[in-house]
């Protein structure tokens, strides 16, 4: 296969998650409109009592923001792309019409991960230009994110979501469920992880979740247990964990792919 | 009645291939031959092993054992040089709901290659779909996405076409478009068509060749002709001035083996040993009537159809009782 068909096999996939209306609506809500709430209400706070509350905008409201797109509602935006990315064929009943192409069925699968992270890049991106926007036009006299943490700030945002996307697009293809592997990812998102998270006793084996390695590459103070950064990981330990994620999940994909009854 | 083909002039051959599940076998040590260039009915009753067999041959679930080949590669080792010049429907068509027609053959042509986008609109056009191409394919009728999926398998350039009960939720007028269609892919452009129906008027009137499947397993292949021809049992058309008198002499004939009123006349048929008994059987009939003193105005050989052979060879008539495969 040459590049100029696995480009177009891509493209191709970018057409049906752009096409599914419901999961972009979806998505846009979870990526869009808690940066919008969060501005909102920070604007509203400020307007009705400037002596206790802060302008909207600057650096500090940009940190939150940060956290808010990167670590809790972008993901959910993200799983939900990357599961219809990993699902879309199979549910429609149309992976067997492009089987019977004859294409080898790991490039079928292959075309799926560029395809979900493109969508979901464009819309955090759109969600991080939002934060930018009412970091700026709000922030009054506080002081405003420098070019590198607004560059660092994009590239953690597409990291932690674009974990999880590659992920959901792995798990999804191995159950062929969306269902199964929305609710499963949903569960390990909020419910598990940040609970592993916060379980002391378990010392060093939180290193281990994919949540706590991204929180490494974080450019804004993330916290502490939950969501947060919970253990101290070294650069290399980091991305070797999330590597592994990557790695596990993708092989799961592309191995029930490869092998089931189409 | 096996057909002498020789390998090369195969759209699909097989060996003893089988697929099992479980203890059951679904295709159980099948030789199938389908020439090139030939509309080939793949027939048999629901649950007889057709899909199975199809899925085999497209690479969408793997055999158990026996080897198959696909316009000369073998499969699955050649999977890929074997597919790329087949077009397939398997069961009913399925798109992508959301997208239009038009998009949903994108999404093949562009898995197919580059130069399969140009066939999009000549392929739209063979199957009359050009003016609702741009309408989400949600909106289709089940005929329309019928003649979508022809359109799909189109994009192949095929030389060789598997359709898997192509005609299901066509009405009549389709289904003459369908039967039109088929016949110029096979007789004017030289593609070979593999239908699987268990729509015996159907692969009549659409195929020249064809092989009965029961219970996975290949009861009888060839060329329509001869497999109607190759039915054991004779018929005849018997018009008399008396019906009910001629049942009653008929009941005496040896020659007659059942006899039973049929659209105001009597259809016998007649015991015969092989098929060169048969005009004799008729004159004896016949001999018997009028010695009874009855008017015969009407001896009539019952043309024998590609139905009462699959009926004779199949296991239908075995689980059907007797009384209701006279009537």
């Amino acid at each position: 296969m040459n590049a100029t068909i696995a480009a177009q096999m891509t493209g191709a996939d970018i057409l049906k998650l752009r096409k599914k209306r419901g999961i972009l609506i979806w998505s846009l809500v979870l990526a869009l409109g808690p940066i919008l709430i969060y501005f909102i209400a920070a604007v509203i706070e400020h307007a009705s009592n400037p002596g206790k509350y802060g302008p909207a905008g600057g650096t500090q409201n940009f940190s939150d923001g940060l956290r808010v797109v990167a670590l809790f509602f972008g993901p959910l935006a993200a799983l939900l792309i990357g599961v219809e990315g990993g699902t879309g064929d199979a549910s429609a009943g149309v992976f067997r019409d492009l089987v019977v192409t004859g294409r080898s069925r790991l490039a079928l699968f292959g075309s799926r991960v560029p395809a979900a992270l493109a969508v979901n890049f464009v819309m955090m991106i759109g969600a991080y230009v939002l934060l930018l926007i009412g970091t700026f036009a709000f922030a009054a006299n506080l002081p405003t994110p420098s070019v590198s943490l607004i560059l660092n700030g994009l590239g953690f945002t597409l990291l932690a979501t674009g974990m999880l996307c590659v992920v959901a697009v792995g798990l999804a293809s191995l159950t062929t469920s969306k269902p199964a592997a929305i609710i499963a990812l949903i569960a390990w998102q909020i419910v598990a992880s940040p609970l592993l998270a916060s379980i002391n006793g378990l010392g060093k084996v939180r290193e281990g979740l994919m949540s706590q390695a991204t929180a490494h590459f974080s450019p804004v103070h993330v916290g502490e247990g939950g969501h947060g950064a919970s253990v101290t990981l070294s650069g290399g330990t980091a991305f070797i964990v999330l590597l592994a994620w990557v790695v596990v999940f993708l092989a799961l994909g592309a191995w029930r792919t490869r092998t089931m009854d189409a | 009645m096996t057909s002498s083909v020789d390998a090369a002039g195969t759209a699909i051959q097989t060996a003893g291939l089988t697929k099992r599940f479980g203890k059951r076998a679904a295709i159980d040590s099948v030789d199938l031959q389908v020439p090139r260039g030939s509309a080939f009915g793949f027939l048999g009753p629901n649950g007889a092993g057709k899909t199975t067999m199809i899925r085999m041959l497209l690479g969408l679930t793997q055999a158990s054992s026996g080897s198959m080949s696909v316009l000369g590669h073998p499969v699955p080792s050649e999977r890929a040089a074997a597919l790329a010049r087949v077009g397939a429907i398997v069961e009913e068509p399925r798109f992508h709901p959301q997208l239009t027609g038009r998009e949903n053959l994108r999404v093949v042509a562009a898995v197919r290659g580059p130069e399969t986008h140009e066939r999009i609109g000549p392929a739209l056009q063979r199957v009359g779909l050009s003016d609702r191409a741009d309408e989400k394919v949600k909106k289709y009728s089940l005929g329309m996405r019928q003649r979508l999926g022809v359109a799909r398998c189109l994009l192949a350039d095929p030389l060789l076409l598997i359709l898997d009960e192509p005609t299901n939720g066509l009405d009549p007028g389709g289904i003459q478009e369908f039967r039109e269609m088929v016949h110029a892919m096979v007789e004017q452009e030289g593609r070979t068509v593999f239908i699987s129906s268990h729509l015996l008027d159907e692969v009549e009137k659409i195929c020249d060749h064809a092989a009965i499947v029961d219970r996975g397993k290949i009861i009888t292949q060839g060329a329509i002709a001869e497999l109607a021809e190759g039915s054991t049992q004779h018929e005849l058309i018997v018009g008399a001035d008396d019906l009910d008198r001629a049942l009653l002499v008929l009941d005496g004939c040896p020659q007659a083996k059942q006899a039973r009123r049929s659209e105001g006349n009597l259809q016998v048929v007649l015991s015969v040993g092989d098929d060169s008994s048969a005009p004799e059987c008729a004159a004896a009939i016949n001999s018997a009537l009028v010695a009874a003193g009855l008017a015969v105005f009407r001896l009539e050989p019952v043309r024998q159809s590609l139905e009462q052979r699959f009926l004779e060879v199949t296991s239908r008539l075995s689980d059907t009782p007797a009384e209701e495969v006279t009537a």
